[in-house]
């Protein structure tokens, strides 16, 4: 059994999945469309466990493989064939993507139990893992466009998912665009790389634009430039993030897959694919990077003033992805790469455990209303501390190795790029009191009215439906949420899946750990050793004297978050009363929104606008009209001549007879 | 078999009018049937490799005047025949199964407008194709005025089918003159004749292939229609039937794409290239001006109708790109844009009946007990915006990529289109499917009369998704020859003409003076091989 | 032989014709000038043969005698009708023959 065959089994599993889910989803049973859906991953993260084996048994330097199943559109010189390509890089995605789905699929099936969309959920969950391992395993660029936009596509249903719900919908809308123009960056890079390279498919072009471009070309920047479109609209990163927050509306296992753990680490996948591509073009990686370090404090400093819960988790998922930005634009490719696999674990985590206390709270999810959590559920206040302190990289758990070799790496190469490190670590300071703000509001303290709830009668508080978002009450029939709330200590899936993610978050960063071993490092180096930018690597001692600054940093910023939120409650208050203009820019998410929407959004209702009402109503019609009106008044000043009055035709006539006979006289003397 | 092609859906129609009321549409129905059946058996009997005619039919019809009847089948228009049969089908069977009044009269338009809709992509002899052309717009004429519905705001059927027939009629009308003259000047004294093939050999002088150029694009370009040229869209769009409506928009606006890949490119080359740019503006300009109604309209019909607009934009874009992967997708686009249109005002009929009317603002939340309907309407959505994975993304990848490689700063303008596209499909999705159910929506699924007719029409987006090589296999050897004609590259081998007879004088009729006879005679014993 | 006076007459005739049609009114009158202007030309083209000899005129002016005889019946037919329906006999006042 070769890489290729495991490697299409991988692909095939979650497509049969989504589709037996889709056609039978009036005769399943709701368990059973879940656990198709469960076993449908499962499966496709057996196949990839066995390409990663077959994978081990070649050589170092021969971990590669293209196949291809058909022609799917060979014509005019250009060559697109439906083919995948096989390589440490693309199967070390695979094993997170599924990895990390199988067990939010089981957590859905707890999750969302009482949902009537429950077999549509599992449907589209599985197409949406199908997508994003067509994504990773794409062999050419048209074929990566394809899975792009399938992720894309699968992310627009799962945000409106409740789609009864204007908000969801609206956000769903607001996803897709912003995914569309990232597509569009893909596409026009492809036909870049066409024009110069001839070709699409990985293999070809990687061979051939060392050969081709000049290093920092414009071509071959601009390229990179396009590519970096598609990836930061995926990514979330400046200025195309603002659909993230929204993504939200989703329901919660939806923004631990997508909007945590896969989609949005795609990115990060595609600028670590075509590093041979930026490699030739420095100038495109440096910008990556400064964005990606922009993004990071930005997002950083909205996590610090949010009050949903998700947003803020989700403002702290695009700073993580700025590390990894970060980390794979300046070369530490396998450290970017092994933070995108912590982050996957603690992140899906965090999610997981919001989303049990958001069931709790009757589907609030406003902190201001929660406290007191860590009596009310023991499990899911573990599990959010675990991932916690894995997010503030607490020495020790696996954030806290992955994030601090991205930094000690920037370091390495010195020169400009100590500015990385330097906000790399104001950023992660932030990440911790951030994070433990979170911590601190939620778990301790005395119990708010759902946790007293939970504590004296041991059941989950019931609130009449209504949107978390505008207050608007809903009913629940499909398209709203399921009026039974599922929290992780009375089901077993959720509690299985946490508990995993737990393991893994706390000791999923010894895989790596400097100086002892360095398993993703020697797995993934093989793909990038074309890279210049390999040689660098920081010295053990420089790994851990990087490690012991972050390690630090990170209890100076838990210290400091007990400080703000435990031990001097006031002080937040008073903080935000002597920075009120920061702290407004802050919660107004930089105003970012309000810019889209006047560069963008307003301009273009306004011309349609336009063109609807002026235009085709003054110039289209009116050059129709215009036509017709002229014609009618010619004909009505010939008109007058057909006075009815026969004397006068008469008189014409006679009139006419002899100024012809007279002409004729004259012209013949 | 290209003459029962072509000749089945008329005569199906006349035999029609013979039979009871309730057979009429199912009789209808059975004859688009069978027009199908033995378009797929052209197609299956396609050779892929070979550029020339295939199937040819060639008979003398007005010798005197050089018009033969002559007909053919190549990459270009194998799939448009196919097209045209299924939605036909489509159509005719959607028209049966809701009553239609007058049925036997319906059925015969509707017959007859396919057999002149596949005489146009049929024919091979210039006056031929204009014959056909013209012959088109009768049915739907009738179709769209008598069978249509007057709008609230004053614009009655009639007025809005004047309006129609007037705009296209002009440009028909140009393009006749352009035809005639075409052969005459092409003649230069010599035998006239109007095949296209034979007139592709000697192009005429670059001062009158300008002329002609611009009126062969006004004919072409009111039929798709283009930007400045499209205001009979909206209210012909609004009056017309559903189901007409959906073989219209789906067939007929294509034939003004093909004809510019039958004959503009091939007769009138230097005029293309002089041209290329100004008719590139024309296609940018279509492509955002429909991209920009359509996002802020609100009747239904209208965001289809204004992305039509946007779409054929596109193809006419991929066709002046003057390359062949452009071309290429413009063909591809021709038959994806018309396997998505039709079922969309399928979809739109059926919206219209479960709300009550066709403005956005009153619909909303249909997909609460349709899971079906609401499956099929995204799959149609998402093949609208040219979703990766769809054929029309192809499709459009390959009119871009020619764009870029051809006029960059045109693929660029070209490519806002694309986001457009998105933003305009899924709101149309959303108003109507999704958020809340407003007052006078009834949801309900789909039933299955409605069912039967659409989901083989999905079935075919999905499966040509699944291997748009279908088509561009077929269609890239014929492309070819038509671009390369254009740009004055090296054709592959092109099926030489055979010599024109040599005959007496252009009218070649009239009782000749003896001493005429002999003066000829003398001529033609110099002029003959 | 000289035929001046032939034409003179011919062309008063036909002028009184004309006037008669510029200036009169009635229906009947104005087919009556009509008569006089085609017997006329009938004058002319009889003194024309005359002169050059062979007999085409002759054959043309019974010719014009015969179609001057069909459109008199249609012109009476149409006064005629006029008259049955009671409508002013006057050229001023039927007009409704307009653009």
């Amino acid at each position: 059994m070769s890489v290729s065959f495991w490697a299409w089994l991988v692909l095939l599993f979650p497509l049969l999945g989504s589709i037996a889910i889709g056609l039978g989803f009036r005769v399943l049973p709701a368990r059973a469309a879940g656990a198709i859906g469960t076993a449908a991953i499962a499966l496709s993260f057996a196949c990839g466990i066995a390409a990663l084996v077959s994978l081990l048994g070649d050589e170092p330097e021969a971990r590669h493989h293209a196949s291809s199943l058909w022609n799917y559109a060979s014509a005019a010189g250009l060559d697109i064939k439906l083919g995948i390509f096989v390589d440490p890089l693309s199967i070390f995605m695979v094993l997170v993507v599924t990895g990390v789905s199988t067990l939010i699929h089981l957590y859905s099936f707890g999750y969302m139990e009482s949902d009537r969309g429950y077999r549509r959920f599992f449907s589209y969950l599985n197409f949406f893992v199908f997508s994003m391992l067509l994504l990773v395993l794409a062999g050419n660029f048209v074929l990566l466009t394809v899975g792009w936009a399938f992720v894309g596509f699968a992310s627009y249903a799962l945000i409106s998912f409740w789609y009864r719900r204007a908000t969801a919908t609206r956000a769903g809308m607001k996803a897709f665009v912003i995914n569309v123009v990232g597509d569009i960056g893909l596409v026009l890079a492809a036909f870049l790389i066409f024009r110069e390279l001839g070709s699409f498919d990985y293999e070809a072009v990687f061979a051939k634009a060392p050969e081709v471009f000049a290093v920092n070309q414009w071509t071959i920047v601009a390229i990179c430039l396009l590519l970096l479109l598609g990836a930061f609209a995926k990514s979330a990163q400046l200025p195309l993030h603002t659909w993230l927050p929204d993504a939200m509306e989703g329901p919660t296992p939806v923004s631990a897959l997508i909007h945590a753990a896969t989609m949005v680490t795609a990115g990060v996948y595609l600028i670590a694919r075509t590093h041979v591509l930026f490699d030739l073009a420095p100038t495109a990686a440096d910008i990556a990077a400064f964005t990606g370090l922009a993004t990071l404090l930005v997002a950083g400093t909205i996590a610090l003033v949010v009050t949903d819960l998700k947003r803020a988790i989700a403002y702290s998922t695009m700073s993580q992805i700025g590390y990894m930005v970060v980390g794979v634009s300046i070369g530490a490719f396998s450290a970017g790469m092994f933070h995108l696999m912590t982050h996957a674990f603690f992140k899906a985590l965090l999610f997981m455990a919001a989303g049990s206390i958001i069931a709790a709270m009757a589907n609030r999810q406003d902190i201001d209303a929660m406290s007191g959590f860590g009596k009310a559920m023991r499990f899911t206040s573990a599990m959010f501390l675990v991932g916690a302190l894995a997010l503030a990289a607490f020495p020790g758990t696996s954030g806290f190795f992955s994030k601090d070799e991205i930094l000690a790496y920037a370091e390495a190469r010195g020169g400009m790029y100590l500015i990385f490190t330097v906000l790399g670590y104001v950023g992660a300071l932030l990440t911790a009191v951030y994070t433990f703000r979170l911590v601190f509001r939620i778990l301790p303290g005395t119990p708010c009215n759902p946790a007293q709830e939970l504590i004296e009668t041991g059941q989950v508080v019931h609130a009449e439906p209504e949107n978390p978002a505008t207050g608007e009450a809903e009913d629940t029939e499909v398209g709203f949420p399921g009026p039974e709330h599922h929290i992780a200590e009375r089901s077993w899936p959720m509690k299985v899946a946490m508990g995993v993610l737990g393991v893994l978050a706390l000791v999923g960063g010894l895989v790596q750990v400097p100086g002892v071993d360095h398993v993703i490092a020697s797995f993934l180096d093989p793909v990038f050793e074309d890279s210049p930018l390999l040689e660098v690597h920081p010295t053990v001692g420089a790994e851990w004297t990087g490690l012991g600054i972050g390690g630090a940093i990170s209890i100076l910023g838990i210290a400091l978050a007990y400080f703000l939120y435990v031990a001097q409650p006031a002080t937040p208050a008073i903080l935000i009363q002597r920075l009120r203009p920061l702290h407004t820019l802050f919660a107004r998410k930089w105003y970012f929104d309000e810019l889209i929407d006047l560069l963008v959004v307003r301009p273009a209702l306004a011309i349609g606008r336009f063109a609807n009402r002026t235009f085709e109503r003054v110039v289209v019609d009116g050059l129709v009209s215009g036509t017709a009106e002229t014609v009618r008044g010619a004909g009505g000043i010939v008109r007058l001549v057909q006075s009815g009055f026969v004397r006068s035709y008469a008189l014409l006539l006679i009139a006419g007879f002899a100024g012809l006979a007279l002409y004729f006289l004259l012209a013949s003397s | 078999m290209t003459n029962s092609l072509l000749w089945t859906p008329l005569v199906f129609g006349l035999i029609g009018l013979a039979l009871p009321k309730r057979l009429t549409g199912w009789w209808a129905t059975l004859g688009t049937a069978v027009t199908l059946g033995i378009a797929i058996a052209l197609l299956a009997g396609f050779d892929s490799g070979a550029a020339g005619l295939q199937d040819t039919v060639e008979a003398e019809w007005i010798p005197g005047l050089g018009v033969e009847y002559s007909l053919g089948v190549d990459g270009l228009n194998v799939f448009l025949l196919v097209l045209t049969a299924l939605l036909w089908l489509g159509g005719t069977a959607f028209a049966a199964f809701r009553e239609q009044e007058r049925p036997h009269l319906f059925f015969l338009m509707m017959l007859l407008a396919e057999t002149a809709t596949l005489g146009a992509f049929l024919a091979q002899d210039l006056l031929l194709f204009v014959l056909f052309f013209d012959l088109m717009l009768v049915p739907f004429y009738f179709l769209f005025g008598a069978w249509g519905s007057d709008r609230p705001d004053g614009v009655t059927a009639s007025a809005a089918t004047l309006k129609m027939i007037v705009y296209t009629l002009v440009g028909s009308l140009l393009m006749l003159v352009a035809a005639i003259a075409t052969a005459i000047v092409a003649a230069d004294g010599g035998q006239i004749t109007f095949s296209i093939a034979d007139l592709a050999q000697n192009p005429l002088g670059e001062g009158s292939q300008r002329w002609i150029f611009w009126f062969f694009a006004a004919a072409f370009l009111v039929k798709m229609p283009a930007f400045l040229l499209h205001g009979w869209m909206p209210d012909a769009y609004r009056a017309a039937p559903l189901p007409v409506l959906a073989v219209f928009s789906g067939v007929l606006a294509k034939v003004g794409a093909y004809g510019f890949l039958r004959v503009v490119l091939p007769l009138f080359p230097d005029a293309t290239v002089e041209f290329q740019e100004v008719v590139l503006v024309i296609a940018l300009a279509s492509i955002l001006y429909g991209s920009v109604m359509a996002f802020t309209q609100t009747n239904v019909r209208l965001v289809a109708g204004y992305s039509s607009v946007a779409q054929l934009g596109f193809m006419t874009a991929g066709i002046f790109a003057l390359r062949a992967d452009g071309a290429d997708g413009a063909v591809l686009q021709m038959v994806n844009h018309g396997l998505v249109v039709a079922p969309l005002f399928i979809i739109v009929a059926v919206l219209a009946e479960r709300s009550g009317s066709e403005d956005l603002r009153e619909m909303g939340g249909m997909a609460m007990r349709a899971p079906v309907l609401a499956a099929l309407f995204l799959i149609v959505a998402l093949a609208t915006l040219a979703m990766p994975g769809s054929a029309n993304f192809i499709g459009e990848f390959y009119i871009l990529n020619g764009l870029f490689q051809a006029k960059i700063a045109f693929a660029f303008v070209a490519i806002a289109g694309v986001a457009m596209s998105a933003y305009y499909a899924l709101r149309l999705y959303q108003r109507t499917m999704h958020n809340r159910v407003p007052a006078g929506v009834g949801s309900r699924e789909l039933g299955w009369r409605d069912g039967v007719v659409l989901v083989p029409l999905v079935a075919c987006i999905v499966g040509l998704a699944l291997y748009p090589q279908l088509v561009l296999k077929r269609t890239d050897a014929s492309v070819q020859q038509s671009v390369a004609a254009a740009t004055g590259k090296p054709a592959p081998e092109a099926e030489l003409a055979e010599e024109a007879p040599a005959m007496s004088g252009w009218t070649g009729y009239g009782p000749l003076a003896d001493r005429q006879v002999d003066e000829l005679a003398a001529g033609e014993s110099g002029k003959s091989p | 032989m000289s035929i001046e006076w032939y034409i003179v007459l011919s062309s008063l005739l036909f002028a009184v014709g004309a006037t008669g049609i510029l200036i009169r009114r009635s229906p009947v009158v104005i087919l009556l000038c009509l008569e006089l202007m085609l017997n006329a030309g009938n004058l002319a083209l009889i003194a024309f043969s005359r002169m050059v000899g062979n007999q085409e005129g002759q054959v043309f002016a019974l010719i014009v005698m015969v179609v001057a005889a069909c459109e008199v019946v249609v012109g009476l037919g149409l006064i005629v009708a006029i008259f049955r329906r009671k409508l002013p006999l006057d050229v001023d006042e039927l007009r409704e023959l307009r653009g």
